[in-house]
């Protein structure tokens, strides 16, 4: 307390408690005083403001009386008062006030504090006061107030803000009016306060936010969802030299924020105004925006087009049909008789906003990705999979029905502008410019609160409830307001007949310009197949299929054919084409990804995409079935498809988008094709989904397939081989890349990045796998690459465990720890000195994978323990300028088993002194050869994977020759037989011991693969007997040995008979070399190595 | 109120760790340590001098948000700086951080400074974490890192001072887009090109709830 500051300078005479009912008299003494703000007592004011909120928490936790002062006095009403003094300085108060009120609700923890404050509605009252939003702070300070306040809100307090009979709910219309601020903290507070609303779960509250507000708040919110998105698109166009990566990278967020939102408010599952908001998002947004422009290209690019002109009109005219369906869903009234009335479309573009359809595409997948209502996404699903050109023919009515659960929907299927803004659809609700006279409202009232009226809040309901209007769908000409309860009927002829319509009709002309045939040279084939030919062709298609010899070609031609009809799954497919470049195909994969894996999409729907050809499965099915349903689909086809119509009668396109996800993969391996690495792992991914259908297992026919495109990919990856010197560490860095970023669609539907043309360069800043690759050696990491999306997409289809990739050194390995028999070993002493200068002597040993550096067991002469053991793979090895005896060594940890897919990590760089020049030359030429030959292992497990001939066989290859190498031994292993990784497997036997001091102890073992560091359970005993390598003379000599290991193969199966005991083996000699190496310069080592 | 520079903070840490208390301990320094009375408050601004520059820190509590996605999304992107807070006498407070950093990470633009702090130094009877374990986090993952206490304002000042310095060198060496109002940092009204009057507002008053008269 003593350390409290003097707040008021003294001056006073205050109460000199600080924390006091006195303290609280004697400021709102001073309120009274100061009724009227000015310069002079602004300062004062502020801090009696400040003063009061904490001796309101005080009191709140500790002396009731306080609180009940302040109530008493209903000093609630001194903020009121000063807040509506407009005077200079008075946001400088009115800040003040809004964060003492802020504190206050904050901190309260009394429940029946909180109550006695909201009571007397002086909360609502500052909450519709107008403040001057123009001052930032004020702005930032007042929403942050209706944050705090939205957080308390429960199923108590709720009735404080939202007044059930007067139908007012100030809280939270004051707070939407702001949801499209500039200031993005004040759009997120306006969302939280919302969320924190509607999950109150309140009967009457939420009717009043679905009845009265819900649909002007969300056809804004909506609109301006569009309006982003148009902006979007503009920026997308406008950028063709990656110039504002970082405002597009700002505008996707923002797009992703809107979907996260909508996600959110939908997860709450409130079924009102999840209707409302589904049926705004469908008509208002996603339909005609962004369903709509997958077509859009054709009509509104003067640059060739994939469509002719037939199909143009089509399009048009499913689009406008499906408008009138969801527009209206009068069954009686049949679309054939909906005559749309005629009228021309020069304006066209300028009237219809549409995005391009790779903006289309990929905002689409976003909303795959996130948004998981299912009336929302199998609505979307359903159009883009289904409709189809009987949509326009037979007019299926009742089509979305099912999918819009308000039935009622009146809001018109166009991305237009609200009629109203928000703030005016709401404006009745507050503030003291309160006169609704305006022409929209037709019998609206002079709202009730004035700006001095200190009662407040007594909102008047009626108003609130008939001014707004329950849709905003007007046209701009209309200043008619239509309300819900407005006949469907009139309302539909109304906006026919309506001039300002600028919505182009079915029938109307086409731009002569858009109409060029373009790049995709088989959709422009198959666009020129003229309706007669259709007919004769599903004609064949009737014939062939009833004959039931279904080859692939049939079940293509039909899909084919019927593709036709389906106008935004055809555009969608056709994007698929990679010929040119992958722009487009990207985000067709994407959104195919993101369709096929959104839960609340139904599953049957999927098997559009999905399920074979109906035929083919009729064959394995029942024969006497097959002609049934064989009637059927072709009289679907010949009326209407319906989602209600049962599964087989679906066409399916499967073997289209198998064909379709094929061909990228296969010009992916081709050397100069355009598909960038992440399309292919998509396709890949896909294919797989498409190949295992339902059943999750792919034919016999797709591995076939499959397999053929492995050798493809095997192929291109070959080109490579070898020519490039760091092919291995190009080979093991691309497997580590991707097992360590798997392909992720969300993160990759984030990045704006791939939202401008594909770009080669990597100054781009663009990751490798979203642009294509930049010269040679680029060229070679996006063939290995591709070839392992493809072994991974044959090795799944098949069935088969991976057991090649990554690739691995031969166990067993040195650890850290271990202790070794290094008798006769070729060891060179050296001095560790690292850049700290700490300076360690070891001894250099040198395995077929492996450097180890060993320090003497002090228990047993002649053995050492691993002190550190690097890869011999990655060592780095550079003279010294300087110091002929010293080299520096970079040296990597070992790649062991799964960490193969783990990048390089450094255990040691140091400079290695030896003891003489001759002995740094020996090592460096040890180690150097070392290095080389253990990379031509790997080089030739590559070489395996790859099918480079000559390295067919892996047997032939001896992949591991230990430390301590006996020919004999070594050989054992070669001639187990042909699968070298089994029979590794079978030697990988872990026996260690630990002895009580924690040491783990290893003794030699016959077999080879383990001698050099099998266990042992004793310590003792096994010196003697223990076989003494033979050395390496010089490591010249190791390839030539090498190289003689295939022949000799046959004459030492002998030794696989042998037991595993180290005593039978013969004792090698002593090799002068290693005490010569080892021992001189160092006597007491020396004397150690040499007693052997 | 005339500012070369506005930075948006926010706040991060999970429940308790004194977010609130650390904000309104910054921005109103009075509250200060009257009788076990720690009030806190979820937004605040306040106006410091960098460099002989008006710097106005505006500094917005995430608390409330962790239930919605769409949320917590975008509060990371439009902030120029985050205190991610965890209470040095609860550990798990601690071995919260690195799903909270990763969070953050993914959801801010890369320039994004934050500092890390081990909030309630003055409960060190009570430390569950030790000073050096935060150090060694911090290093780990390249922020910066504090010990403070709201409660004796102890390193509050400094925290969030040096955040903004941080970011004011970033702006210096050019890393930030400061036109690009995303990124949470605002020129003030007499950098800007307009060079309207705009922000006056309250006709010179002071810092508002900011510190100052005493
Ligand atoms: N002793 C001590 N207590 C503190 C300190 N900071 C906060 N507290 C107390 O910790 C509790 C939680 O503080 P808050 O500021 O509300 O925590 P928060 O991080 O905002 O929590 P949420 O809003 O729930 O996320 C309160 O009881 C504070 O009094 C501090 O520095 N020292
Ligand atoms: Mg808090």
């Amino acid at each position: 307390m003593f350390r409290s500051r003097s707040w008021f300078g003294g001056a006073w005479g205050r109460p000199k408690n600080p924390h006091s009912l006195e303290r609280l008299k004697y400021l709102h003494n001073i309120l009274c005083k100061n009724t009227t703000v000015s310069e002079n007592n602004r300062g004062t004011l502020v801090e009696s403001l400040r003063c009061i909120a904490e001796i309101l928490i005080w009191g709140d936790q500790n002396d009731s009386s306080v609180f009940d002062f302040f109530l008493e006095k209903n000093m609630l009403s001194y903020f009121l008062k000063i807040m509506r003094q407009k005077c200079g300085g008075s946001s400088y108060v009115c800040v003040q006030l809004l964060q003492t009120l802020n504190i206050l609700f904050e901190n309260i923890r009394n429940e029946t504090s909180l109550y006695y404050l909201l009571s007397n509605n002086h909360v609502n009252s500052i909450i519709v006061h107008k403040f001057d939003f123009s001052d930032e702070e004020v702005m930032a300070y007042y929403i942050s107030f209706l944050k705090t306040l939205s957080l308390k809100l429960n199923n108590h307090t709720i009735h404080f803000f939202y007044n059930e009979h007067t139908k007012d709910f100030p809280l939270y219309t004051e707070a939407i009016k702001f949801f499209n601020h500039s200031e993005s903290m004040v759009r997120i507070a306006v969302r939280t306060l919302t969320l924190n609303v509607y999950r109150v779960q309140d009967a009457s509250m939420l009717r009043f936010i679905r009845d009265r507000t819900a649909a002007p708040y969300f056809s804004n919110l909506v609109w301006f969802i569009g309006k982003h998105i148009l902006e979007l698109d503009t920026c997308v166009r406008n950028d063709a030299d990656h110039q504002s990566q970082q405002k597009l990278d700002d505008l996707v967020a923002e797009h992703l924020d809107h979907l996260h939102y909508i996600n959110d408010i939908l997860c709450l599952n409130i079924p009102d105004l999840n209707d409302v908001l589904t049926e705004h998002l469908l008509h208002k947004l996603l339909i005609p925006l962004y369903i709509y422009s997958l077509t859009s290209d054709s009509t509104r690019r003067p640059t060739p087009s994939p469509y002719n002109r037939d199909h143009i009109q089509s399009i048009e005219a499913i689009t406008r049909n499906l408008e009138a369906i969801l527009k209206g869903k009068n069954a009686e009234v049949s679309p054939t008789r909906i005559t749309f009335p005629r009228q021309r479309i020069e304006s066209d573009d300028e009237s219809k906003p549409s995005v391009s359809c790779v903006v289309a595409l990929f905002l689409l997948s976003q909303v795959f990705l996130i948004i998981t209502h299912g009336p929302i996404v199998h609505a979307l699903a359903w159009i883009i999979l289904q409709s189809d050109i009987s949509v326009f023919e037979d007019g299926a009515t009742s089509i979305l029905e099912m999918y819009i659960s308000n039935a009622k929907s009146s809001v018109k299927l166009e991305f237009s502008k609200p009629q109203l803004s928000l703030e005016k659809a709401l404006e009745n609700t507050s503030g003291y410019e309160r006169d609704y006279t305006t022409p929209e409202y037709s019998g609206s009232k002079t709202f009730g609160l004035e700006d001095t009226d200190q009662s407040s809040c007594d909102l008047d309901p009626e108003l609130v409830s008939t001014s707004l209007p329950s849709t905003s769908q007007m046209s701009e000409s209309s200043s008619v307001a239509h309300d819900s309860t407005e006949d469907l009927v009139t309302q539909i002829h109304f906006m026919k007949s309506g001039a300002s319509l600028k919505e182009n009709m079915p029938d109307s002309p086409l731009p002569d310009s858009g109409i060029e045939s373009s790049s995709s040279k088989t959709t422009s084939e198959l666009n020129n197949i003229t309706d007669e030919e259709k007919q004769k062709l599903l004609g064949v298609a009737t014939t062939s299929s009833s004959d039931r010899v279904i080859t692939l070609e049939n079940i293509l031609d039909r899909e084919n054919r019927e593709i036709e009809k389906r106008p935004f799954l055809k555009t969608i497919l056709d994007s698929l084409d990679c010929n040119e470049n992958d722009y487009k195909a990207l985000f067709a994969l994407c959104l195919l990804f993101a369709l096929i894996n959104n839960k609340g999409v139904n599953t049957e729907l999927l098997d559009t995409l999905l399920c074979p050809e109906l035929d083919s499965n009729k064959e394995i099915s029942v024969a006497r079935e097959s002609s049934i349903s064989q009637n059927e689909t072709t009289s679907t086809q010949d009326h209407t498809s319906t989602p209600t119509h049962s599964r087989k009668s679906m066409q399916s396109f499967n073997a289209l988008l198998i064909s379709k996800l094929m061909t990228i993969a296969n010009l992916s391996c081709k050397p100069a094709s355009k598909v960038r690495l992440v399309t292919l792992e998509l396709s890949v991914t896909l294919v797989r989904i498409a190949m295992q259908g339902a059943s999750g297992v792919a034919g016999a026919r797709h591995i076939a397939f499959a397999e053929g495109l492995r050798g493809r990919a095997a192929a291109l990856a070959r080109n490579f081989y070898k020519c490039d010197d760091i092919f291995l560490d190009m080979f093991e860095d691309e497997y580590c890349e991707m097992s360590k970023r798997p392909l992720n669609v969300e993160w990759l539907c984030m990045d704006a990045a791939i939202l401008l043309p594909p770009t080669r360069t990597p100054m781009s800043g663009i990751a490798f796998a979203k642009r294509l690759p930049s010269g040679e050696m680029e060229r070679a990491r996006r063939a290995i690459r591709s070839f392992f999306l493809i072994r991974d997409l044959y090795m799944k289809l098949t069935g088969k465990q991976e057991t090649q990739l990554p690739l691995t050194n031969p166990a067993p390995f040195v650890q850290v720890g271990d202790v070794l028999d290094l008798n006769d070993s070729d060891l060179i002493s050296c001095d560790i000195i690292q850049k700290d200068d700490t300076w360690h002597h070891r001894f250099l040993a040198v395995d077929n994978i492996q450097i180890i550096l060993v320090e003497p067991d002090k228990q047993r002469l002649g053995w050492g323990v691993a002190k550190l053991v690097g890869s011999l793979q990655d060592l780095e090895i550079q003279g010294d300028k300087e110091d002929p005896r010293c080299l520096h060594l970079t040296i990597h940890k070992p790649r062991v088993g799964a960490s193969g897919a783990l990048p390089r990590t450094i255990l040691l760089r140091a400079k290695f002194k030896f003891d003489d020049h001759i002995r740094s030359m020996a090592a460096k030429q040890r180690l150097t050869k070392g290095r080389t030959k253990s990379r031509q292992k790997k080089m030739q497990q590559i070489g395996r994977l790859l099918e480079v001939s000559g390295i067919s066989a892996p047997t032939l290859v001896p992949r591991h020759r230990p430390l301590f190498s006996r020919p004999g031994l070594t050989a054992i292993r070669r001639s187990t037989g042909g699968d070298a990784d089994d029979a590794e497997r079978r030697l990988r036997r872990p026996s260690a011991h630990m002895l009580k001091d924690g040491v783990v102890v290893y003794r030699e073992r016959t077999t080879s693969r383990e001698s050099s560091v099998s266990r042992s359970s004793s310590t003792h005993g096994s010196r003697d007997g223990s076989p003494r390598a033979r050395s390496e003379e010089i490591p010249l000599e190791d390839i030539r040995r090498n190289a003689s290991f295939a022949t000799c193969m046959p004459s030492t199966s002998v030794a696989q008979a042998q037991p595993s005991t180290s005593t039978q083996l013969p004792k090698p000699t002593v090799s002068a070399e290693t005490s010569f190496i080892s021992g001189e310069p160092r006597p007491k080592r020396k004397g150690i190595v040499e007693t052997i | 109120m005339a500012y070369a520079y506005l930075f948006k903070y926010i706040i991060i840490g999970d429940t308790g760790v004194g977010k609130s208390c650390l904000l309104l301990q910054f921005t109103d320094k009075r509250f200060q340590p009257v009788h076990d009375l720690t009030i806190g408050v979820e937004f605040g601004a306040r106006m410091i001098t960098i460099d002989g520059k008006q710097i106005k820190l505006q500094i917005w509590d995430t608390a409330g948000q962790e239930a919605f996605r769409s949320i917590t999304r975008s509060y990371y992107r439009g902030a120029a700086g985050a205190l991610l807070v965890y209470d040095i006498t609860r550990r798990e407070t601690f071995n919260h951080l690195t799903t909270w950093l990763e969070d953050a990470r993914q959801h801010s633009n890369s320039n994004m400074v934050i500092m890390l702090i081990g909030n309630k130094s003055d409960l060190e009877s009570r430390r569950e974490v030790k000073k050096e374990e935060g150090e060694a986090f911090a290093r780990e993952h390249g922020l910066v890192f504090m010990e403070t206490s709201a409660k004796t304002a102890a390193n509050v000042e400094e925290a969030f001072i040096n955040t903004a310095k941080e970011i004011y060198e970033k702006i210096q060496e050019g890393v930030f887009d400061i036109n690009n109002e995303a990124n949470g940092i605002k020129i003030g009204p007499q950098h800007s090109a307009v060079g309207g009057a705009s922000g006056a507002g309250g006709a010179g008053a002071g810092g508002a709830a900011g510190g100052g008269c005493c």
